[in-house]
C-alpha cells in the first residue's frame, strides 16, 4: 500500500484516475487535505474543506460479478471504523452513504473502467467528514461531521488506516 | 392437466393446458395465457457470430445509462470512453475494445438496461 498525499487536488477520484492509467498499482491511494471539486455520485459536489478526509484507491482486479457488492462492504466498513473508534451508532444508507443521527457523514463513489466486459480499473473514492467545524448553510441540515458529533478533533491518519485495513480484508476474503 | 393446491386455508383448482402456441393456466375461473416466445430468427452461422459479438458492446452489469459520450458515425480509438452505465451507484465507464467507427446506439441516457443487453454496435 502506497499513500500519496497531496495539499489540494480538483478530485482525489481523477487524481487517482491519472495514476491508474499510468501505472497500475492497487492499493495505490490517492489522499488530499482539500478538494475544489470533490464528487459525489453523478458529479453531485462533494463538501471538501481542510480537515475532512477524502481519499481514493485504486482497487486490485475485481471479478466483474463480484462488483456489485463492492460499494455495500465498503459502507460497511467505514461505518464499523466509525462505530468501534468513537461509540457513535452510524446508520448505513444502501448502498453507499453512512449518516450519524439523521446527517450524512461519509460517502462512497466507486467508478469502473470496464472494457470488453472485464473490469480494467476500479477506483473507490471515500469522503469522510471529520474535523469540520460548520457547514454551509444548505448542507447544514444534511450533513454533519465526527468533530459536531463528539465535540473534538479525531484522528484522520489513523480512521484513515482502519478504513484502509477493512477495505483489504475484503479482498482477501474472496 | 387438472390438479388442486391448498395454500394458506384456502384451495385452488389449477388447470394446465398446452396450446399451439403457449400455455394456458387457469386457476380457480381466472386465465392466464403464456404465449411462447417469438421464434428468433435463423441462428447465424459460428463464422457470422463471431464476427457480429466483436463488433457488439453489451452491458456488462444491468443499471442506467447515464451518460454517452458518443455519437453514430463517431470514430473512436481503442478504450476511448464510450458511455456511463451506473448500476448499484457505482459509475462504470465502457471503454471501447478497439478502434473502430460506430455504427449504432442502440441506447438513450436515463434508459435502464439489463445485464448482456447491446449498448453500441461498432463497425
Amino acid at each position: 500500500m502506497k499513500i500519496l498525499e497531496f495539499e489540494k487536488v480538483d478530485s482525489t477520484q481523477k487524481k487517482a484516475k491519472e495514476l491508474a492509467q499510468k501505472e497500475k498499482t492497487p492499493w495505490l491511494v490517492a489522499l488530499a487535505k482539500e478538494q475544489t471539486k470533490g464528487r459525489g455520485r453523478k458529479g453531485n459536489f462533494w463538501y471538501s474543506p481542510k480537515g475532512g478526509l477524502y481519499f481514493s484507491v485504486i482497487l486490485p482486479q475485481i471479478d466483474i460479478d463480484n462488483l456489485q457488492i463492492l460499494t455495500f462492504l465498503a459502507s460497511f466498513v467505514v461505518a464499523k471504523t466509525i462505530k468501534e473508534n468513537f461509540k457513535l451508532e452510524p446508520f448505513i444508507k444502501l448502498p453507499n452513504d453512512v449518516y450519524l443521527r439523521g446527517k450524512k457523514v461519509a460517502g462512497i463513489l466507486t467508478e469502473n473502467l470496464i472494457c470488453n466486459k472485464k473490469v480494467k480499473i476500479s477506483i473507490m473514492g471515500i469522503g469522510v467528514n471529520t474535523n469540520l467545524d460548520k457547514f454551509p448553510k444548505e448542507l447544514k441540515e444534511k450533513a454533519t461531521s465526527l468533530k459536531i458529533e463528539l465535540g473534538k478533533e479525531v484522528d484522520n491518519q489513523k480512521i484513515l488506516r482502519e478504513i484502509l485495513k477493512g477495505l483489504q480484508e475484503i479482498f482477501q476474503k474472496d | 392437466m387438472k390438479f388442486k393446491i391448498k395454500i394458506l386455508d384456502k384451495d385452488y383448482e389449477v388447470e394446465i393446458k398446452e396450446e399451439k402456441d403457449g400455455v394456458k393456466i387457469k386457476i380457480d375461473k381466472e386465465e392466464f395465457f403464456f404465449k411462447e416466445k417469438a421464434k428468433t430468427e435463423k441462428k447465424p452461422s459460428f463464422s457470422q457470430k463471431r464476427e457480429s459479438e466483436e463488433n457488439e458492446i453489451l452491458a456488462p452489469i444491468p443499471g442506467i445509462i447515464s451518460e454517452i459520450f458518443v455519437k453514430e458515425g463517431d470514430l473512436v480509438k481503442k478504450n476511448q470512453k464510450l458511455l456511463t452505465l451506473s448500476a448499484m451507484k457505482m459509475e462504470n465507464e465502457i471503454l471501447s475494445p478497439r478502434e473502430g467507427k460506430i455504427k449504432k446506439i442502440f441506447v438513450k441516457k436515463d434508459q435502464s438496461v439489463k445485464q448482456n443487453e447491446i449498448l453500441i454496435l461498432l463497425e
